[in-house]
Protein backbone atom coordinates (compact mmCIF):
# COMPACT_ATOMS: atom_id res chain seq x y z
CA UNK A 1 0.00 0.00 0.00
CA UNK A 2 2.71 2.20 0.56
CA UNK A 3 3.77 1.87 -2.79
CA UNK A 4 0.57 2.35 -4.46
CA UNK A 5 0.49 6.03 -2.55
CA UNK A 6 4.28 6.83 -3.48
CA UNK A 7 2.53 5.67 -6.80
CA UNK A 8 0.12 8.19 -6.50
CA UNK A 9 2.39 10.96 -5.46
CA UNK A 10 4.18 11.18 -8.16
CA UNK A 11 1.30 10.81 -10.39
CA UNK A 12 0.34 14.63 -9.01
CA UNK A 13 4.05 16.00 -8.76
CA UNK A 14 5.03 14.68 -12.34
CA UNK A 15 2.80 16.54 -14.15
CA UNK A 16 2.15 20.29 -14.02
CA UNK A 17 -2.04 19.84 -13.49
CA UNK A 18 -2.02 19.95 -9.64
CA UNK A 19 -0.10 23.34 -10.43
CA UNK A 20 -1.98 24.79 -12.88
CA UNK A 21 -5.23 24.15 -10.77
CA UNK A 22 -3.45 25.64 -7.53
CA UNK A 23 -2.75 29.31 -9.85
CA UNK A 24 -6.19 29.11 -11.02
CA UNK A 25 -7.50 28.59 -7.82
CA UNK A 26 -5.59 31.68 -5.77
CA UNK A 27 -6.28 33.64 -8.95
CA UNK A 28 -9.88 33.52 -8.89
CA UNK A 29 -9.89 33.94 -5.01
CA UNK A 30 -7.82 37.27 -4.87
CA UNK A 31 -10.20 38.66 -7.81
CA UNK A 32 -13.67 37.04 -6.04
CA UNK A 33 -12.20 38.10 -2.56
CA UNK A 34 -11.38 41.59 -3.77
CA UNK A 35 -14.18 42.62 -5.60
CA UNK A 36 -16.73 42.00 -2.88
CA UNK A 37 -14.61 43.84 -0.29
CA UNK A 38 -14.40 46.73 -2.59
CA UNK A 39 -17.84 46.48 -4.09
CA UNK A 40 -20.10 45.83 -1.31
CA UNK A 41 -21.07 49.10 0.88
CA UNK A 42 -19.86 49.93 4.54
CA UNK A 43 -22.96 49.13 5.95
CA UNK A 44 -23.11 45.83 4.07
CA UNK A 45 -20.10 44.72 5.67
CA UNK A 46 -20.69 46.30 9.22
CA UNK A 47 -21.46 42.57 11.01
CA UNK A 48 -19.93 39.80 11.59
CA UNK A 49 -22.03 37.56 9.70
CA UNK A 50 -22.38 39.69 6.64
CA UNK A 51 -18.10 40.01 6.68
CA UNK A 52 -18.54 35.68 7.14
CA UNK A 53 -20.60 35.59 3.87
CA UNK A 54 -17.88 37.81 1.95
CA UNK A 55 -15.09 35.01 3.12
CA UNK A 56 -17.59 32.37 1.55
CA UNK A 57 -16.01 32.63 -1.42
CA UNK A 58 -12.51 31.10 -0.23
CA UNK A 59 -14.20 28.62 0.55
CA UNK A 60 -16.03 27.52 -2.35
CA UNK A 61 -13.24 28.02 -4.25
CA UNK A 62 -11.25 25.84 -2.11
CA UNK A 63 -13.94 23.05 -2.09
CA UNK A 64 -14.37 23.31 -5.85
CA UNK A 65 -11.21 23.07 -6.87
CA UNK A 66 -10.13 19.83 -4.57
CA UNK A 67 -12.80 18.42 -6.14
CA UNK A 68 -11.62 19.05 -9.54
CA UNK A 69 -8.47 18.00 -8.24
CA UNK A 70 -10.25 14.64 -7.09
CA UNK A 71 -11.95 14.01 -10.62
CA UNK A 72 -8.75 14.69 -12.87
CA UNK A 73 -7.10 11.89 -10.20
CA UNK A 74 -9.03 9.62 -11.68
CA UNK A 75 -10.14 10.89 -14.89
CA UNK A 76 -6.86 11.63 -16.52
CA UNK A 77 -6.10 8.05 -16.63
CA UNK A 78 -9.21 6.89 -18.32
CA UNK A 79 -8.68 9.87 -20.69
CA UNK A 80 -4.55 9.29 -21.41
CA UNK A 81 -5.19 5.03 -21.14
CA UNK A 82 -2.17 5.30 -18.13
CA UNK A 83 -5.50 3.22 -16.20
CA UNK A 84 -4.54 0.44 -18.46
CA UNK A 85 -0.35 -0.60 -17.42
CA UNK A 86 -2.01 0.74 -13.76
CA UNK A 87 -4.32 -2.13 -13.64
CA UNK A 88 -2.00 -4.24 -15.23
CA UNK A 89 0.52 -3.34 -11.95
CA UNK A 90 -2.54 -4.15 -10.00
CA UNK A 91 -4.93 -6.08 -11.15
CA UNK A 92 -7.39 -5.95 -8.09
CA UNK A 93 -7.96 -2.02 -8.59
CA UNK A 94 -9.04 -1.58 -5.02
CA UNK A 95 -5.43 -0.35 -3.86
CA UNK A 96 -5.42 1.79 -6.54
CA UNK A 97 -8.71 3.24 -5.73
CA UNK A 98 -8.03 3.73 -1.71
CA UNK A 99 -4.28 5.52 -2.89
CA UNK A 100 -6.57 8.04 -5.57
CA UNK A 101 -8.45 9.15 -2.49
CA UNK A 102 -5.77 9.37 0.15
CA UNK A 103 -3.45 11.38 -2.16
CA UNK A 104 -6.72 13.77 -3.26
CA UNK A 105 -7.93 14.18 0.13
CA UNK A 106 -4.47 15.45 1.47
CA UNK A 107 -4.37 17.72 -2.19
CA UNK A 108 -8.09 18.62 -0.49
CA UNK A 109 -6.12 19.73 2.46
CA UNK A 110 -3.69 21.96 1.27
CA UNK A 111 -6.34 23.57 -1.60
CA UNK A 112 -8.86 24.56 1.23
CA UNK A 113 -6.22 25.63 3.74
CA UNK A 114 -3.92 27.86 1.25
CA UNK A 115 -7.81 29.10 -0.52
CA UNK A 116 -8.79 30.05 3.22
CA UNK A 117 -5.58 31.68 3.97
CA UNK A 118 -5.48 33.83 0.93
CA UNK A 119 -8.79 34.91 1.09
CA UNK A 120 -8.36 35.66 4.92
CA UNK A 121 -5.56 38.14 4.25
CA UNK A 122 -6.88 39.36 1.07
CA UNK A 123 -9.98 40.61 2.93
CA UNK A 124 -8.43 41.50 5.50
CA UNK A 125 -6.45 43.99 3.58
CA UNK A 126 -9.41 45.04 1.75
CA UNK A 127 -11.28 45.93 4.86
CA UNK A 128 -8.08 47.64 6.68
CA UNK A 129 -7.60 50.12 3.69
CA UNK A 130 -11.18 51.12 3.14
CA UNK A 131 -11.44 51.49 7.19
CA UNK A 132 -13.84 48.56 7.99
CA UNK A 133 -13.79 47.05 11.12
CA UNK A 134 -12.76 43.80 10.73
CA UNK A 135 -15.31 41.80 13.37
CA UNK A 136 -13.90 38.13 13.38
CA UNK A 137 -12.56 36.57 16.08
CA UNK A 138 -10.03 33.92 16.46
CA UNK A 139 -12.40 31.17 16.39
CA UNK A 140 -13.82 32.44 13.41
CA UNK A 141 -10.69 32.16 11.53
CA UNK A 142 -9.76 29.05 13.12
CA UNK A 143 -12.84 27.49 11.96
CA UNK A 144 -12.70 28.89 8.73
CA UNK A 145 -9.14 27.63 8.44
CA UNK A 146 -9.69 23.83 9.94
CA UNK A 147 -13.27 24.09 8.58
CA UNK A 148 -12.66 24.80 5.44
CA UNK A 149 -9.09 23.02 5.04
CA UNK A 150 -11.43 19.65 5.98
CA UNK A 151 -14.54 20.64 3.76
CA UNK A 152 -11.87 20.70 0.73
CA UNK A 153 -10.45 17.78 1.76
CA UNK A 154 -14.21 16.00 1.75
CA UNK A 155 -14.60 17.56 -1.92
CA UNK A 156 -11.68 15.82 -3.34
CA UNK A 157 -12.42 12.43 -2.13
CA UNK A 158 -15.72 13.35 -3.39
CA UNK A 159 -14.34 14.11 -6.81
CA UNK A 160 -12.49 11.06 -6.71
CA UNK A 161 -15.99 9.11 -6.88
CA UNK A 162 -17.83 11.85 -9.37
CA UNK A 163 -14.78 10.97 -12.01
CA UNK A 164 -15.04 7.18 -11.64
CA UNK A 165 -18.93 7.17 -11.59
CA UNK A 166 -19.13 9.49 -14.68
CA UNK A 167 -15.60 8.86 -16.71
CA UNK A 168 -15.88 11.51 -19.54
CA UNK A 169 -13.01 14.39 -17.92
CA UNK A 170 -14.87 17.12 -19.25
CA UNK A 171 -18.08 15.98 -18.43
CA UNK A 172 -17.21 15.47 -14.71
CA UNK A 173 -15.30 18.92 -14.37
CA UNK A 174 -18.00 20.91 -15.80
CA UNK A 175 -20.61 19.10 -13.59
CA UNK A 176 -18.76 19.80 -10.45
CA UNK A 177 -18.54 23.50 -10.93
CA UNK A 178 -22.17 23.38 -12.57
CA UNK A 179 -22.72 22.07 -9.54
CA UNK A 180 -21.27 24.34 -7.12
CA UNK A 181 -22.38 27.42 -8.56
CA UNK A 182 -26.07 26.93 -10.37
CA UNK A 183 -27.50 23.47 -8.81
CA UNK A 184 -27.42 24.27 -5.17
CA UNK A 185 -28.05 27.58 -5.70
CA UNK A 186 -30.89 27.28 -8.08
CA UNK A 187 -32.53 23.97 -6.03
CA UNK A 188 -32.53 26.92 -2.61
CA UNK A 189 -34.28 28.59 -4.67
CA UNK A 190 -36.90 26.55 -5.65
CA UNK A 191 -37.01 24.77 -2.07
CA UNK A 192 -35.79 27.17 0.38
CA UNK A 193 -33.64 25.59 2.81
CA UNK A 194 -32.58 22.81 0.74
CA UNK A 195 -29.37 23.83 -0.32
CA UNK A 196 -28.10 24.17 2.85
CA UNK A 197 -28.16 20.42 2.54
CA UNK A 198 -25.86 20.71 0.00
CA UNK A 199 -22.62 19.20 -0.20
CA UNK A 200 -21.49 22.74 -0.95
CA UNK A 201 -24.15 24.43 1.59
CA UNK A 202 -22.80 21.85 4.20
CA UNK A 203 -19.01 22.66 3.44
CA UNK A 204 -19.91 26.16 4.13
CA UNK A 205 -21.08 25.31 7.37
CA UNK A 206 -18.48 23.38 8.46
CA UNK A 207 -15.89 26.75 7.67
CA UNK A 208 -18.49 28.68 9.76
CA UNK A 209 -19.57 30.52 6.47
CA UNK A 210 -23.15 29.57 7.34
CA UNK A 211 -24.94 30.24 10.12
CA UNK A 212 -27.81 27.90 8.94
CA UNK A 213 -26.32 24.82 9.89
CA UNK A 214 -24.05 23.42 12.68
CA UNK A 215 -20.37 22.70 12.25
CA UNK A 216 -21.17 19.36 13.28
CA UNK A 217 -24.06 18.73 11.34
CA UNK A 218 -22.30 19.95 8.17
CA UNK A 219 -19.34 18.08 9.01
CA UNK A 220 -21.37 15.12 8.84
CA UNK A 221 -23.57 15.56 5.92
CA UNK A 222 -20.49 16.21 3.77
CA UNK A 223 -18.86 12.96 5.13
CA UNK A 224 -21.77 11.51 4.31
CA UNK A 225 -22.13 12.51 0.33
CA UNK A 226 -18.05 11.74 0.36
CA UNK A 227 -18.78 8.07 1.43
CA UNK A 228 -21.64 7.67 -1.02
CA UNK A 229 -19.96 9.22 -4.15
CA UNK A 230 -16.51 7.32 -3.66
CA UNK A 231 -18.37 3.98 -2.66
CA UNK A 232 -20.07 4.01 -5.58
CA UNK A 233 -17.63 5.52 -7.63
CA UNK A 234 -15.40 2.39 -6.00
CA UNK A 235 -18.12 0.02 -7.05
CA UNK A 236 -17.87 0.56 -10.75
CA UNK A 237 -14.22 0.96 -11.27
CA UNK A 238 -14.05 -2.88 -9.69
CA UNK A 239 -16.60 -3.95 -11.70
CA UNK A 240 -16.58 -2.33 -15.18
CA UNK A 241 -14.71 -3.20 -18.08
CA UNK A 242 -11.40 -1.05 -19.20
CA UNK A 243 -11.89 -0.38 -22.60
CA UNK B 1 1.05 -21.16 -19.20
CA UNK B 2 -1.25 -19.27 -20.71
CA UNK B 3 -5.07 -20.81 -22.12
CA UNK B 4 -8.35 -19.35 -23.14
CA UNK B 5 -10.74 -22.21 -23.45
CA UNK B 6 -14.35 -21.16 -24.47
CA UNK B 7 -13.44 -18.10 -24.44
CA UNK B 8 -16.84 -15.47 -25.10
CA UNK B 9 -17.29 -12.08 -25.00
CA UNK B 10 -20.87 -10.43 -25.77
CA UNK B 11 -21.96 -6.73 -25.82
CA UNK B 12 -25.56 -7.02 -25.96
CA UNK B 13 -26.53 -9.06 -29.68
CA UNK B 14 -22.94 -8.18 -30.43
CA UNK B 15 -20.67 -11.73 -30.14
CA UNK B 16 -17.01 -9.73 -30.00
CA UNK B 17 -15.35 -13.39 -28.77
CA UNK B 18 -17.14 -16.48 -29.16
CA UNK B 19 -15.45 -19.66 -27.68
CA UNK B 20 -11.98 -18.92 -28.53
CA UNK B 21 -9.93 -22.24 -26.86
CA UNK B 22 -6.28 -22.18 -27.32
CA UNK B 23 -3.12 -22.52 -25.13
CA UNK B 24 1.01 -21.24 -25.98
CA UNK B 25 3.43 -23.51 -24.77
CA UNK B 26 6.81 -21.83 -23.35
CA UNK B 27 9.37 -20.53 -25.58
CA UNK B 28 7.09 -20.03 -28.35
CA UNK B 29 6.94 -16.71 -30.28
CA UNK B 30 2.97 -16.35 -31.15
CA UNK B 31 1.04 -14.39 -33.39
CA UNK B 32 -3.03 -13.56 -33.39
CA UNK B 33 -3.65 -12.38 -37.09
CA UNK B 34 -6.84 -11.01 -37.93
CA UNK B 35 -9.07 -8.37 -39.68
CA UNK B 36 -10.13 -5.12 -37.66
CA UNK B 37 -12.99 -5.89 -35.03
CA UNK B 38 -12.25 -9.52 -35.49
CA UNK B 39 -11.79 -9.87 -31.65
CA UNK B 40 -7.63 -9.89 -31.22
CA UNK B 41 -7.75 -7.12 -28.49
CA UNK B 42 -11.21 -8.29 -26.89
CA UNK B 43 -9.32 -11.53 -26.38
CA UNK B 44 -6.08 -9.40 -24.81
CA UNK B 45 -7.93 -7.68 -22.71
CA UNK B 46 -9.76 -10.77 -21.13
CA UNK B 47 -6.81 -12.46 -20.55
CA UNK B 48 -5.61 -9.51 -18.91
CA UNK B 49 -8.03 -8.96 -16.44
CA UNK B 50 -8.76 -5.73 -17.94
CA UNK B 51 -12.36 -7.43 -19.24
CA UNK B 52 -14.43 -9.79 -17.69
CA UNK B 53 -15.36 -12.69 -19.79
CA UNK B 54 -19.38 -13.37 -20.30
CA UNK B 55 -18.60 -17.27 -20.73
CA UNK B 56 -15.54 -19.55 -20.80
CA UNK B 57 -11.89 -18.82 -19.00
CA UNK B 58 -8.46 -17.19 -19.68
CA UNK B 59 -5.87 -18.32 -17.93
CA UNK B 60 -2.11 -17.55 -16.95
CA UNK B 61 -0.17 -19.55 -15.42
CA UNK B 62 -2.95 -21.17 -14.94
CA UNK B 63 -5.06 -18.33 -12.51
CA UNK B 64 -6.98 -15.67 -13.59
CA UNK B 65 -4.33 -12.36 -13.59
CA UNK B 66 -6.58 -10.76 -11.21
CA UNK B 67 -5.90 -13.28 -8.54
CA UNK B 68 -2.11 -13.60 -9.44
CA UNK B 69 0.29 -11.97 -6.98
CA UNK B 70 2.52 -9.37 -8.53
CA UNK B 71 1.60 -10.07 -11.99
CA UNK B 72 3.80 -7.77 -13.87
CA UNK B 73 6.70 -9.75 -12.60
CA UNK B 74 5.77 -12.76 -14.67
CA UNK B 75 3.70 -11.34 -17.64
CA UNK B 76 4.45 -8.15 -19.38
CA UNK B 77 1.63 -6.85 -21.01
CA UNK B 78 0.80 -3.57 -23.90
CA UNK B 79 -2.27 -3.02 -24.78
CA UNK B 80 -1.89 0.58 -26.44
CA UNK B 81 1.26 2.08 -27.65
CA UNK B 82 -0.70 5.86 -26.29
CA UNK B 83 -0.95 4.94 -22.82
CA UNK B 84 1.29 7.59 -21.42
CA UNK B 85 -0.01 11.35 -19.96
CA UNK B 86 1.23 14.07 -22.76
CA UNK B 87 3.23 16.12 -20.07
CA UNK B 88 5.11 13.05 -17.94
CA UNK B 89 7.78 12.15 -18.31
CA UNK B 90 9.24 8.95 -19.74
CA UNK B 91 11.45 8.31 -16.66
CA UNK B 92 8.21 9.17 -14.16
CA UNK B 93 5.50 7.20 -16.03
CA UNK B 94 7.70 4.42 -15.73
CA UNK B 95 8.72 4.74 -11.90
CA UNK B 96 4.89 5.43 -11.00
CA UNK B 97 4.71 2.09 -12.04
CA UNK B 98 7.81 0.68 -10.27
CA UNK B 99 6.40 1.90 -6.80
CA UNK B 100 3.04 0.70 -7.46
CA UNK B 101 4.26 -2.76 -8.24
CA UNK B 102 7.06 -2.28 -5.70
CA UNK B 103 9.93 -3.22 -8.03
CA UNK B 104 13.39 -1.95 -7.48
CA UNK B 105 13.55 1.92 -9.16
CA UNK B 106 17.04 0.31 -10.49
CA UNK B 107 14.72 -1.03 -13.14
CA UNK B 108 13.59 2.01 -14.53
CA UNK B 109 17.18 3.00 -15.78
CA UNK B 110 17.67 -0.79 -16.96
CA UNK B 111 14.41 -1.16 -19.29
CA UNK B 112 15.02 2.80 -21.00
CA UNK B 113 18.55 0.95 -21.71
CA UNK B 114 17.43 -2.19 -23.20
CA UNK B 115 14.25 0.36 -25.61
CA UNK B 116 17.14 2.85 -26.34
CA UNK B 117 15.48 5.62 -24.91
CA UNK B 118 17.37 6.68 -21.94
CA UNK B 119 18.87 9.97 -23.82
CA UNK B 120 15.26 11.03 -24.03
CA UNK B 121 14.05 10.13 -20.84
CA UNK B 122 13.82 13.16 -19.11
CA UNK B 123 11.44 14.83 -21.78
CA UNK B 124 7.51 14.71 -21.83
CA UNK B 125 6.03 11.84 -23.71
CA UNK B 126 4.64 14.65 -25.95
CA UNK B 127 7.54 15.02 -27.92
CA UNK B 128 8.10 11.62 -28.28
CA UNK B 129 7.64 9.82 -32.05
CA UNK B 130 5.05 6.86 -32.38
CA UNK B 131 8.10 5.11 -32.79
CA UNK B 132 9.59 5.99 -29.44
CA UNK B 133 6.24 6.02 -27.66
CA UNK B 134 5.91 1.98 -29.12
CA UNK B 135 9.42 1.32 -27.41
CA UNK B 136 8.53 3.14 -24.25
CA UNK B 137 5.52 1.12 -23.94
CA UNK B 138 7.99 -2.13 -24.46
CA UNK B 139 9.63 -0.74 -21.96
CA UNK B 140 6.74 -0.25 -19.41
CA UNK B 141 5.99 -4.43 -20.21
CA UNK B 142 9.56 -5.39 -19.38
CA UNK B 143 9.89 -3.76 -15.65
CA UNK B 144 9.08 -6.75 -13.77
CA UNK B 145 11.86 -9.24 -16.20
CA UNK B 146 8.84 -11.48 -17.03
CA UNK B 147 7.99 -14.49 -18.65
CA UNK B 148 5.72 -13.78 -20.88
CA UNK B 149 5.11 -10.72 -22.76
CA UNK B 150 1.81 -9.64 -24.65
CA UNK B 151 1.60 -7.09 -27.12
CA UNK B 152 -1.38 -5.65 -29.08
CA UNK B 153 -0.14 -4.32 -32.75
CA UNK B 154 3.62 -3.88 -31.66
CA UNK B 155 4.68 -2.98 -34.64
CA UNK B 156 2.32 -0.34 -35.83
CA UNK B 157 4.55 3.34 -36.45
CA UNK B 158 7.55 1.58 -36.19
CA UNK B 159 10.20 2.34 -39.61
CA UNK B 160 12.03 -0.21 -40.56
CA UNK B 161 14.85 -0.24 -38.31
CA UNK B 162 12.65 -0.13 -35.61
CA UNK B 163 10.69 -3.43 -36.88
CA UNK B 164 13.90 -4.77 -37.49
CA UNK B 165 14.95 -4.17 -33.64
CA UNK B 166 11.56 -5.02 -32.75
CA UNK B 167 11.83 -8.44 -34.62
CA UNK B 168 15.60 -9.34 -33.34
CA UNK B 169 14.36 -8.43 -29.56
CA UNK B 170 11.57 -10.66 -29.32
CA UNK B 171 13.23 -13.41 -31.00
CA UNK B 172 15.76 -13.32 -28.60
CA UNK B 173 13.35 -13.26 -25.83
CA UNK B 174 11.49 -16.30 -26.92
CA UNK B 175 14.93 -17.98 -27.77
CA UNK B 176 15.48 -17.44 -23.73
CA UNK B 177 12.65 -20.21 -23.11
CA UNK B 178 10.45 -17.37 -22.58
CA UNK B 179 6.79 -16.56 -24.02
CA UNK B 180 5.50 -13.82 -26.65
CA UNK B 181 2.10 -13.67 -27.78
CA UNK B 182 1.19 -10.53 -30.18
CA UNK B 183 -1.61 -9.65 -32.17
CA UNK B 184 -0.65 -7.51 -35.87
CA UNK B 185 -2.24 -6.88 -39.12
CA UNK B 186 1.54 -7.17 -40.74
CA UNK B 187 1.40 -10.53 -42.12
CA UNK B 188 4.79 -9.89 -43.98
CA UNK B 189 6.33 -9.25 -40.83
CA UNK B 190 4.75 -11.91 -38.66
CA UNK B 191 6.17 -14.20 -41.37
CA UNK B 192 9.56 -13.48 -40.64
CA UNK B 193 9.31 -13.30 -36.70
CA UNK B 194 6.81 -15.85 -35.18
CA UNK B 195 6.30 -19.77 -35.31
CA UNK B 196 2.86 -20.39 -34.13
CA UNK B 197 -0.02 -18.13 -35.63
CA UNK B 198 -3.63 -17.95 -34.54
CA UNK B 199 -5.93 -16.78 -36.52
CA UNK B 200 -9.57 -14.93 -35.83
CA UNK B 201 -12.32 -13.47 -37.58
CA UNK B 202 -15.48 -12.40 -36.43
CA UNK B 203 -14.72 -13.84 -32.97
CA UNK B 204 -13.99 -17.18 -34.03
CA UNK B 205 -10.45 -19.36 -33.95
CA UNK B 206 -10.28 -20.36 -37.76
CA UNK B 207 -6.73 -21.86 -37.08
CA UNK B 208 -4.02 -22.43 -35.19
CA UNK B 209 -0.87 -24.01 -35.16
CA UNK B 210 2.85 -23.92 -36.26
CA UNK B 211 3.29 -21.20 -39.11
CA UNK B 212 5.53 -24.16 -40.89
CA UNK B 213 2.79 -26.19 -40.60
CA UNK B 214 0.03 -23.88 -42.13
CA UNK B 215 2.06 -22.51 -44.77
CA UNK B 216 2.96 -25.97 -45.74
CA UNK B 217 2.07 -26.77 -49.22
CA UNK B 218 3.45 -24.05 -50.83
CA UNK B 219 1.10 -21.58 -49.65
CA UNK B 220 2.09 -18.06 -48.29
CA UNK B 221 0.75 -17.16 -44.95
CA UNK B 222 -1.05 -14.23 -46.49
CA UNK B 223 -2.80 -17.07 -48.96
CA UNK B 224 -4.23 -18.67 -45.31
CA UNK B 225 -5.17 -15.65 -44.47
CA UNK B 226 -7.33 -14.34 -46.98
CA UNK B 227 -8.88 -17.69 -47.63
CA UNK B 228 -9.72 -18.69 -43.79
CA UNK B 229 -10.77 -14.75 -43.45
CA UNK B 230 -12.67 -14.90 -46.84
CA UNK B 231 -10.29 -12.70 -48.81
CA UNK B 232 -12.06 -8.80 -48.31
CA UNK B 233 -10.06 -6.38 -47.76
CA UNK B 234 -10.88 -5.03 -44.27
Amino acid sequence: MIGQLRSELLKQRSTRTTLDLFLSMFALVALAVTLHAVSLSVDQLSTRSRQLEVFQVGSRAGMLFAGLAGVIAITSELRYGTIRPTFLVTPRRSPVLVAKLAVSTLVGLTFGLLAEVLMTTDAAVAFGARGIDNKLNAGDYLQLLAGGAVAAALWAAAGVGVGALIRNQVAALVGLCAWMFLVESTLEGFVPGFGRLMPGGAGLALAGNSGELSAVAGALLLALYTAALSAGGWRVTLCRDVE
Amino acid sequence: MLSCSRLTKRYGDLTAVDGVTFSLEPGTLTAVLGPNGAGKTTTLRMLLGLAEPSAGEALVFGRRYRELEQPIRRIGAVLESTDFHPSRSARDHLLALVLAAELARDRVGEVLEVVELSAAARRPVRTYSLGMRQRLGLATALLGDPELLILDEPANGLDPAGVRWLRTFLQTFAAQGRTVLVSSHLLAEVAQTVDHVLIIDQGRLLARGRLDELTGEGESLEDVYLELTGGEAS
